[in-house]
């Protein structure tokens, strides 16, 4: 796990400490987006639609008439949920799949393997627009299907690391000392395993953002008037020429929060030094 | 070495480039050969079958002649029929036929194709149009005549629409289910070439074609040799692709583009009169809205004014019926018109027991008034589906808002209880359109508001089949309408105008857009500059 000296090393590095400020804006936005927002984001106002960015409404209106700033708060809360939860839960799984194939092996591993490489081979917004077709549009599928969808990387990554980890000496003697599987797994395996899975949960998340804003533009993600950055860009491509700032703000907190997410997990790649670890899975 | 690759990859792109224009068409070749966006409404339409099909796209009248085709004054001119009769009774109607007219796949058009031709109708969705004809004998190669089982005001209406465009019966019999889809052969002013459904439709010139109407000023084969129609949901999307050259012409334009578009240089917007009425069909046979009470709620919930100003800019109508309002069987008795009323909409819920909740949702013993709302991709769509989610919300119904895509949707609705509210568009200027979308033997799709009712179904009988003439027939359908508008079975939202834009630099239009729409007997006489 990260120690308290290596954190303070990677907040005290330039693109580390400008990040971490950035993604702690968003998450403050996205935890007390109710007492930060100004206005109410679905209360519409038709005779204030489009209107520029002014000092009442500081990101304009959008084209019902709300408030663009306050749905760019709810919408960091609706992006970030949605990425954490689905990444959470593709990290959880992938780890318990891919740490039980690599420590039983057998024909258990060959089916996981098998299914991974399978699905290893699909670009991930693919395996997320089959999964939505089956199950329906909204922002629960769409968690489950981000989760699914990076559920190959995780597994992918667990298992390696297991895979080099079973046959080192303390597992062995632990093993002899009549520990069970799980204690063996969950107590000396996973925990060894943790950190490149979690700096690639990461950086995973960033990517999941840009996924949950692909699929909230084709309108399968977030329905209105629950606001997300991606069907807020979407709404906005239709009044580009009247009111850009509508795609524009939505389109500049995805790339920023992406960004910022990704110069994070470089840091912290570096500080800890397991870029090879990534790189060998 | 850097050198070495860097010439090496400019040399590629020369042969590139060069490739690629070779493979180019010339500009001589590419003269008459025009790119057209379909209406967004028909992007997904998934058959040219005339016959068959409940959802033609714009491209079929270049495709299929008609016996007769509307003009904007609502009269009637011939196309495949040269003149036309009928008996003071109305019982028998005499068509004279146009001579020496052949199908695309040669086969000649006589009034032997006729008596193919209606009885195909038999059992289709689209029999409705042709039911009071009894039977149809030939008096000579080019006449036939109908005898009706009952007098049919509506004869030339339904004689004109685009579901009456004539197949050739012979390709239509080789090619059975797949007349349509990979082929389609009319007589029409333009031949199928390619049809990929959501994408594209290329026709190229009816080299033979000598049966166009009066309405056009051109007599032969249209002046277009080739025209690509393609299928753009997006209107933005479609938009951007007149503004960059990408397309000539826009068979439809959100009336929210009307500014933009009329200061775009060299860009041509025309209105025309609407046909569309958007509304919400309320699936009558779930709950909440199998309780009249919360269908009225609903359908006086929706502020049309608030819409039309808002959305649209003023222009286009105010949709307070299920008819366009030009329509005489749209003048109602005032007092059922559906109007924007939040204390009656109030009122009505109150009445109905649904008890205002501190979410702003109402809830009656437990159960939270909030129900689902599909509409379909497209920008129109999400605009004015979120709009009537807030209107809705206002009252007291939340909404749950689902996004279909238009070739999808279809499905959905035959589930018959998946919906409960949908916002729809339907375009057309007859007052059948009631039997069509509310008629109990079409429940599910198209009567997606799922009403049977013995009281309405007697109505609409009398409308369809007891009407002598075409006064009775107005009576009969403003009764109907009437019944329907009194039952809540729908919301009416707003009546656009019909818009469509062109480059002026490329294309040179008739001067004047002839018939309802600009169909072939328009598009005949379009040029490329």
């Amino acid at each position: 796990m990260v120690k308290s000296s290596s954190l303070r090393t990677i907040l005290l590095s330039p693109r580390g400490g400008i990040s971490a400020i950035v993604l702690l804006v968003v998450m403050i936005c996205a935890v007390f987006a109710p007492l930060i927002a100004p206005y109410a984001y679905d209360i519409q106002s038709l005779r204030d639609a489009n209107l520029n960015p002014s000092w009442k409404n500081w990101m304009g209106t959008d084209e019902f008439g709300r408030d663009l700033l306050s749905r760019m708060i709810y919408g960091a809360r609706t992006s970030l949920s949605v990425a954490l939860t689905a990444i959470s839960i593709s990290v959880a799984i992938g780890m318990s799949l891919g740490a039980t194939a690599a420590y039983f092996g057998g024909a258990f591993d060959r089916l996981v393997t098998a299914a991974v490489d399978l699905t290893w081979s699909f670009p991930e917004i693919l395996i997320a627009l089959i999964l939505i077709a089956i199950i329906g549009p909204g922002l629960n599928s769409t968690m489950i299907a981000i989760s699914i969808a990076y559920l190959a990387q995780f597994t992918r990554l667990t298992r390696v690391q297991i895979m080099a980890l079973k046959s080192e000496t303390y597992v062995e003697a632990t093993r002899s000392l009549g520990a069970g599987h799980a204690h063996i797994i969950f107590r000396h395996l996973l925990p060894n395993a943790l950190t490149p899975v979690i700096v690639a949960g990461m950086l995973a998340t960033g990517d999941a953002i840009i996924l949950e804003a692909t699929l909230g533009f084709f309108g399968l993600g977030a329905q209105p008037p629950t606001p997300s950055w991606g069907a807020m860009m979407s709404s906005g491509t239709a009044q580009i020429f009247i009111a850009p700032w509508i795609i524009i703000f939505p389109g500049l907190a995805i790339a920023i929060t992406v960004i910022a997410i990704n110069l994070f997990g470089d840091a912290v790649i570096d500080v800890l030094d397991i870029r090879r670890q990534l790189r060998d899975s | 070495m850097r050198y070495t690759a860097k010439a090496m990859l400019l040399s590629g792109s020369a042969l590139l480039s060069a490739g690629l224009l070779s493979l180019a068409p010339s500009a001589s070749a590419m003269a008459q050969e025009a790119i057209f966006v379909m209406p967004a409404r028909d992007v997904g339409a998934p058959s040219y079958n005339p016959i068959l099909g409940t959802r033609l796209n714009a491209a079929t009248t270049l495709i299929f002649d008609r016996m007769v085709i509307q003009d904007a004054d609502q009269s009637f001119h011939g196309q495949l029929a040269t003149s036309w009769e009928t008996s003071a009774d109305g019982l028998t109607w005499t068509f004279k036929l146009r001579p020496n007219v052949k199908f695309h796949d040669g086969e000649p058009f006589n009034a032997a194709t006729i008596v193919w031709w209606l009885p195909k109708f038999l059992g289709t969705e689209n029999a409705f149009m042709t039911d009071a004809i009894d039977k149809v004998d030939v008096i000579d190669n080019l006449t036939v005549k109908f005898t009706m089982k009952n007098p049919d005001p509506n004869m030339l209406f339904n004689m004109a629409s685009s579901f009456m465009g004539i197949p050739s019966p012979k390709s239509f019999d080789q090619l059975g289910d797949k007349f349509g889809v990979t082929g389609a052969v009319g007589t029409g002013p333009f031949k199928l070439e390619s049809f990929v459904v959501g994408q594209q439709t290329v026709l190229v010139r009816n080299e033979a074609y000598n049966s166009a109407s009066d309405l056009s000023v051109n007599q032969g084969p249209a002046k277009l040799k080739k025209i690509t129609l393609r299928e753009i949901a997006e209107d933005s999307t479609a938009f951007l692709e007149l503004k960059t050259g990408g397309v000539d012409m826009l068979l439809s334009v959100p009336t929210d583009f009307l500014p933009r578009l009329s200061s775009e240089k060299g860009t041509k917007v025309v209105t025309l009169p609407g046909t569309e009425v958007y509304y919400v069909a309320i699936n009558t046979s779930v709950e909440p809205f199998t309780d009249i009470k919360v269908r009225e709620a609903m359908a006086f919930a929706i502020n049309q004014k608030e819409i039309l100003a808002s959305l649209f800019g003023g222009v286009g109508e105010e949709a307070h019926t299920f008819l366009i309002s030009g329509l005489a069987e749209a003048k109602v008795d005032p007092k059922l018109l559906i109007a924007y009323d939040p204390a009656r909409s109030r009122k009505a819920l109150d009445e109905a027991g649904w008890v205002m909740s501190s979410d702003g949702v109402r809830a009656k013993a437990g159960t939270r008034l909030q129900v689902k709302l599909w509409t379909q991709s497209g920008t129109e769509f999400k605009r004015i589906t979120e709009v009537v989610q807030a209107q809705l919300k206002a009252v007291g119904i939340g909404t749950d808002i689902t996004a279909f895509d238009a070739a999808t949707i279809t499905a959905q609705y035959r589930k018959k209880t998946e919906h409960q509210l949908a916002v729809r568009v339907y375009s057309w200027a007859n007052a059948d359109i009631l039997d069509w979308f509310f008629a109990g033997k079409r429940a599910g799709h198209p009567n997606h508001s799922m009403w049977v009712n013995a009281t309405s179904e007697a109505l609409n009988e009398k409308a369809m089949k007891g009407s002598r003439t075409w006064d009775e027939r107005v009576a009969n359908f403003r009764a109907y309408h009437e019944n329907l508008l009194s039952q809540f079975v729908f919301a009416p939202i707003y009546q656009p105008v019909q818009n469509f834009a062109y480059s002026q630099a490329r294309i040179t239009m008739p001067a004047t857009v002839r018939g309802t729409r600009l169909q072939s007997q328009t598009i005949v006489d379009i040029e490329k500059k």
